[in-house]
């Protein structure tokens, strides 16, 4: 059913860009749309590697918000700006966006991994202990998704720094949101670093994990709200 | 119903009472056509550590008789008085023998072991031919009750043992037992359930030590384990997952400090602690490190009581579905009477010879209407004259061959089925 769902979101998003002629990441709205199909894209990725469903529940319905809020307010957008239109740009949204639901989703198993965590070492087996998986599995899933979450973000750098180049003469590599996106790319990559040289284990981990989450989220809002820079379109 | 059930249980005597009526196999095949001989025509015995009971179905079934063949064939002496035995007759006793499907009048409430051991009892009549027809049908019942205990309700669920209790919580920690391994220091009871449990959840590497080397090594040749020398298990507890300790001693087998070490060494996550012993074998304060769970008996207790008493809610569902299974035994028992069944297949033809007489009726003269009507009530009378002779004239079958009798009537006819499906035609 996931699967379906995720092809008829995929129609509908290839749908958009043909009619109205630019990938549909230039709102908001048509960034919610594309970010709940990039969760979703992302859950069905980890719930296939590790066999385990428990946790569609939490991921999905973050998706399903996500959308919501799109569906509700998205508008017909015909004029855009033309550097908007790129495939280049395409390609780097497209891969923040879904180096960024990977982040989401990453967070959100960091944070179920210390709910049960505290759990267990209290001896308090409520409803979450019967719920949800086991912690190593959580760990895994949670380990899958910053993996993923890393390399997108690697990709949407090295795209942008290309489409920076061929369209920008003005840049500055020292606007706010790239060095934001930078630092949230430098945690998670010491992150990944950090687990597999045993450094870090279990609940440390997981710590960074949703750390490295409330900065992307930071960089994603609050500079984008209160910094201004090359990077902003509307 | 002649149902009668007469049995020992922890409910009524001790271990050393029960275990004088404990039948083994080869006993039960050996008693129940001794009980048959005695013209009870069903019979099923059953025996297991806490309980010894005995099922028989005949028109002439009498608790007097069942109890003393009971205590007869086990040549028991004295010591077993009637206070020590429990006895039920008709609805009560199938009642009883639900309860005991179910699992809520075992030692261990939701015992799921119960089951089996009453199927094997089951199967064993049935090798020598003592659960006909009844048993058959009321056997059956009490395995749906089981099973539907089970899947509807929470009765089996948590564990209710310290061993047991630890492995569960195993499973919460880590993903795939079969890739851990697991340390048992000591060789005491609980040790070795522990050991057992690990071992039936297919867990990886499983050491045993102990002071005394002998015992480690017999402990694991019984749970198929490896023994390690007691001085030098410290070397391998960095490849260690899981370690149970229930050794006395004065002083901590682990230590902080030995713990933080193991944590430093180990390349996963997760270290689960088990301390059984007492006094305490593992520093309390071990809890307090970063990936370490450490249970100590009284939080692992804590988890058993708290299941058992979610196993205790549960008894008013079980007791609805064994009151509905009772019920609906109830009814078939009932629908086995010759008198209403002879008026169902009564009824049933001449429903159909009306509904064909009214469909044709038009192909025939006025004048031989009447004749049909009377030629096939009496074509329909002369069909039903023997087999409702048959019926009628049971009285030299048993009560379960005669109830068999009539139950193969209201199925070859469909009289059941077919009521049903006119009503809700109606």
């Amino acid at each position: 059913m996931l699967l379906g769902i995720i092809i008829l979101h995929l129609i509908y998003l290839f749908a958009r860009t043909v009619a109205f002629d630019h990938p549909p990441v230039t709102t908001v709205f048509e960034i919610l749309s594309v970010l709940a199909f990039s969760v979703a894209v992302a859950y069905a990725f980890i719930e296939r590697r590790s066999k385990s469903k428990e946790t569609g529940y939490f991921i999905l319905n973050i998706a399903f918000f996500f959308q919501l809020g799109s569906s509700l307010f998205i508008k017909d957008l015909l004029e855009v700006p033309q550097i908007l239109r790129s495939s280049w740009f395409g390609l780097h949204v497209a891969s923040a966006l879904l180096g960024y639901a990977a982040i989401t989703i990453s967070a959100v198993y960091g944070f179920l991994y210390l709910m049960l965590y505290h759990q267990i070492k209290a001896s308090n087996f409520g409803v979450i202990y019967k719920k949800l998986p086991n912690l190593e599995t959580l760990e895994k899933m949670n380990f899958t998704a910053v993996t993923m979450a890393f390399g997108l973000l690697t990709l949407a750098i090295i795209v942008g720094f290309i489409w920076l180049q061929k369209t920008f003469s003005d840049y500055s590599l020292s606007d706010p949101k790239l060095i934001g996106t930078f630092i949230v790319w430098a945690v998670y990559g010491i992150g990944i670093l950090a687990k597999k040289t045993g450094e870090l284990k279990g609940r440390k981990v997981m710590l960074l994990s949703v750390t490295g989450f409330v900065i992307a989220v930071f960089s994603m809002t609050v500079i984008n709200m209160f910094f201004s820079g090359f990077h902003k379109f509307n | 119903m002649n149902l009668v059930c007469i049995g020992i249980s922890h409910h009524t005597a001790p271990l050393e009472l029960r275990e004088k009526l404990w039948y083994s196999n080869e006993e039960i095949l050996a008693a129940l056509p001794l009980l048959k001989a005695q013209g009870f025509t069903e019979c099923v015995l059953f025996s297991t550590c806490n309980r010894t009971e005995l099922y028989a179905y005949d028109a002439n079934a009498r608790v007097e008789s069942l109890t003393q063949f009971f205590l007869k064939q086990k040549s028991v002496d004295g010591s077993i008085q009637p206070a020590h035995l429990f006895s039920y007759a008709g609805h009560a006793a199938v009642e009883h023998l639900f309860k005991v499907a179910a699992g809520i009048d075992s030692m261990i409430m939701g015992d799921v072991q119960i089951l089996a051991q009453i199927k094997s009892g089951f199967s064993l009549a049935n090798q020598s031919t003592t659960a006909g027809f009844f048993m058959n049908k009321l056997f059956q019942s009490a395995f749906h009750v089981g099973k539907r205990s089970r899947s509807e309700t929470h009765i089996s669920e948590g564990a209710i043992s310290v061993s047991y209790a630890a492995v569960e919580l195993a499973q919460h920690i880590f993903d795939d037992l079969r890739k851990k391994s697991a340390l048992v220091i000591g060789a005491g009871d609980t040790a070795q359930l522990t050991a057992k449990h690990l071992k039936g959840k297919d867990i990886g590497n499983l050491f045993i030590t102990n002071r005394t080397t002998e015992r480690a090594e017999a402990l694991a040749k019984m749970v198929g384990g490896h023994a390690i020398p007691f001085d030098t298990f410290s070397e391998k507890l960095s490849d260690i997952d899981i370690i149970i300790s229930s050794v006395q001693s004065e002083q901590y087998v682990l230590n902080r400090t030995d713990i933080e070490k193991i944590i430093k060494n180990r390349h996963t996550s997760a270290l689960f602690l088990i301390d059984i012993g007492v006094p305490r074998n593992i520093d309390p304060a071990a809890k307090n490190v970063d990936n370490v769970f450490l249970y100590d008996l009284d939080s692992l207790n804590v988890m058993v009581s708290e299941n058992i008493e979610k196993r205790r809610e549960e008894i008013p569902k079980i007791q609805s579905i064994i009151a509905e299974e009772v019920a609906e035994l109830e009814r078939w028992n009932s629908s086995l009477q010759a008198t209403p069944t002879i008026a169902a297949l009564n009824e049933l033809i001449e429903h159909i010879r009306k509904e064909e007489v009214e469909k044709n009726i038009n192909r025939f003269d006025s004048k031989d209407r009447e004749l049909v009507e009377l030629v096939t009530k009496r074509i329909v009378n002369k069909i039903l004259h023997a087999p409702i002779v048959n019926l009628r004239n049971g009285h030299d079958d048993s009560k379960a061959e005669q109830q068999q009798k009539i139950s193969l009537v209201r199925k070859l006819f469909g009289i059941d089925t077919t009521r049903k499906e006119r009503s809700n035609g109606s």
